[in-house]
């Protein structure tokens, strides 16, 4: 009896790693790292406090010098685009296993590792800046690891009110006396009995970047590098936007943290417009294979 | 033999599974209650057909509102802010969560929901199952989460049972809390004020007073404060004192919209004697102040209420008509709802 089942054991271990040792010459899949920069142009950011002089210092179109203290924003619904055109989903609708926030002040957000991509050709990606509407839901029960992450101290994406999360949070300071920028974004919208949206602002963007150089997935990982040029908040393609403390809403931007009638435009700018905008302040900065 | 004895118990586990699921099969008797209309009442809400209240999610639903295990350090439950004497409203200017937070906002009064079209000060929510979650969650609140709701409510076997009869043994859900604190709020329904008695002609009669306010009321407060419910739930800016606080847009936080800065849905007036203090943030402590205010003129705004802006940012009252309002409005004080008769 003893015998018989170590003989059956053996077999076993035998098989495992014959099916690894093909797996390892021919892989059906591998990894794929998303590496996020984020930028003032050219110029990685580094973070400040108001009187901070290490802090990446920008100048807005508008000609007014900004900065930030802090810096977040949530990928999800990432998809990679085969040559052929063949869409690989990536946890498109899990995310526990397919959302981040990347982090400005923790190293360790700036790279997401999509595992176990098929082998094959990619020549663009396409992600979600913020959480797509069905999903954003702050729904613990389903996703209780993303939950918690977005929601700890040190992230703090959740909007309770609106009860879902925060797509980008950018707290920091602007013109020479180091007034308070802050400047969060989220959805608003609301759903009838039968699920239809019948109010509020889809701050979720969905970006599309064709690779400059095809991923080769199989026993390469490629390493796609992503640039986010946050230049773009007051200075993107949509809208030059000059920030203004006055409680006047309809004078252009103000640095208010909830005013919903301002928002959309630092989304259209960061995000793209959803038509004919579909980068925002997104690049690829290199791929490596 | 081990493997034989392993096997054997195996197939027996299986077998008391089997079993098990037969008897899991029994029927749950959870009748529905019926919510009568008043008289003249809108219609309600179409998502009360998608949550008809029952005979336990009702009940399920009253205990978890009267629950302070809902907040993270088990000191407020729903029913600290929503006090049945206050018509489920309370007396603070703005909420109060736990460790003495304040939030943005007055607490709002619960009461005839199941005919309200939209839910809170800025109307953000459309169904009355989406709102549980947002004290459950919200910092200057309960600051718990859905899961530690659950987590506690476990320990509990009252509750476990509780679900499990309200929901066809479905045991504790999210969608459980948020159904039946719904269907309990469905049911508080206040439409026995002496207003609705002298309406249904049922002996009552309005004195002199209240007669006179009526008429008053007729011609400068209905136009938004209509319907049975005393609001035409439309979303206005009628330039009452700002909220200083610098997220406070109105309507404009959920619409994007600069035309709905600072417009606020229009409160009903039911049970208006016991909701002190007034407006988006209490900033009216008596009715006497709100009415002088609306009299002496109000803030000026670009998307001012046309009615306002069309009487000089104004509704002129004199004294004798003011009192006469406030002697109306009384009458919509429903001491049966409010749990105030003998």
């Amino acid at each position: 009896m003893k015998h018989l089942k170590n003989y059956i054991l053996l077999t076993a271990i035998v098989l495992g790693f014959m099916s690894c040792s093909s797996d390892d010459s021919n892989p059906v899949a591998n990894n794929v790292t998303l590496e996020f920069t984020n930028t003032f142009g050219d110029t990685p950011i580094t973070l400040g406090a108001a009187n901070a002089t290490e802090a990446t210092v920008n100048t807005s179109d508008a000609g007014q010098v900004h900065h930030f203290e802090e810096l977040k924003y949530v990928i999800s619904n990432i998809r990679l685009i085969k040559a052929d055109g063949t869409e690989i989903p990536y946890n498109v609708n899990d995310l526990d296993n397919g959302a981040t926030v990347i982090n400005q002040a923790n190293t360790e957000t700036l790279s997401y590792v999509l595992s176990d991509i098929p082998t094959g050709d990619y020549t663009e990606i396409k992600f979600g800046l913020g959480v797509r509407s069905d999903l954003n839901t702050l729904d613990q029960v389903s996703f209780p690891a993303f939950y918690e992450n977005a929601g700890s101290n040190e992230t703090a994406m959740h909007w309770e009110w609106g009860t879902g999360y925060r797509f980008t949070k950018i707290e920091g300071f602007y013109d020479t006396d180091n007034k308070e920028l802050s400047f969060h974004s989220g959805s608003t919208l609301a759903e009838d009995e039968d699920g239809n949206y019948i109010q509020g602002v889809d701050a979720y963007r969905d970006v599309s970047l064709s690779l400059s150089t095809t991923a080769v997935v199989g026993s390469n990982a490629p390493r796609i590098a992503i640039k986010a040029d946050f230049d773009y908040l007051l200075s993107g393609n949509s809208h030059t936007i000059t920030l203004v403390t006055t409680d006047d809403i309809s004078n252009n931007a103000t640095p208010s943290a909830h005013t919903a009638t301002e928002m959309m435009k630092f989304v259209d700018n960061i995000g793209g417009n959803g038509s004919d905008d579909t980068s925002g302040m997104f690049s690829i900065l290199a791929v490596e294979n | 033999m081990k493997l034989f004895i392993k096997t054997l118990v195996l197939v027996l586990v299986l077998t008391a599974c089997t079993q098990d699921d037969n008897t899991t099969l029994m029927a749950y008797n959870n009748p529905e209650i019926t919510l009568e209309i008043p008289t003249d009442f809108p219609e309600l809400n179409d998502a009360v057909y998608n949550n008809t209240p029952t005979e336990y999610g009702v009940a399920l639903g009253e205990k978890l509102f009267f629950d302070t295990r809902l907040s993270a350090d088990n000191s407020i439950s729903c029913s600290s802010c929503h006090i049945q004497e206050s018509a489920f409203a309370d007396h603070n200017p703005k909420a109060i969560g736990i460790e003495g937070r304040i939030g943005l906002r007055n607490a709002p009064p619960v009461q005839n929901m199941a005919f309200m079209q939209v839910y809170n000060w800025d109307g953000n929510k459309l169904q009355l199952e989406d709102q549980p979650l947002v004290p459950i969650i919200t910092h200057e609140e309960m600051d718990s989460s859905i899961l530690e709701v659950m987590e506690k409510l476990e320990e509990d076997e009252a509750y476990i049972e509780l679900f499990n009869l309200a929901f066809e043994g479905e045991g504790i859900t999210a969608d459980g809390i948020y159904n039946s604190i719904a269907q309990f709020e469905y049911t508080l329904i206040s439409a026995n004020s002496k207003y609705d008695k002298v309406k249904r002609n049922e002996g009552a009669t309005f004195t002199a007073s209240e007669a006179q306010g009526y008429a008053i009321f007729q011609d400068k407060c209905s136009s938004c404060h209509s319907t049975e419910l005393f609001t035409d739930q439309s979303y206005r800016n009628i330039g009452f004192p700002i909220n200083p606080n610098t997220e406070e847009t109105g309507r404009a936080r959920i619409t994007g919209l600069a035309e709905d800065y600072m417009r606020f849905r229009v409160p009903s007036l039911r049970n208006i004697e016991h909701t002190t203090p007034y407006g988006s943030f209490g900033q009216f402590t008596t009715l006497e102040a709100l009415l002088d205010y609306l009299d002496s003129g109000v803030l000026e705004a670009d998307n001012l209420d046309p009615i306002l802006k069309d009487n000089n940012n104004r509704i002129p009252l004199t004294a004798q008509e003011k009192t006469d309002l406030i002697a109306f409005m009384k009458t919509l004080s429903d001491v049966e709802f409010l749990g105030l008769n003998d």
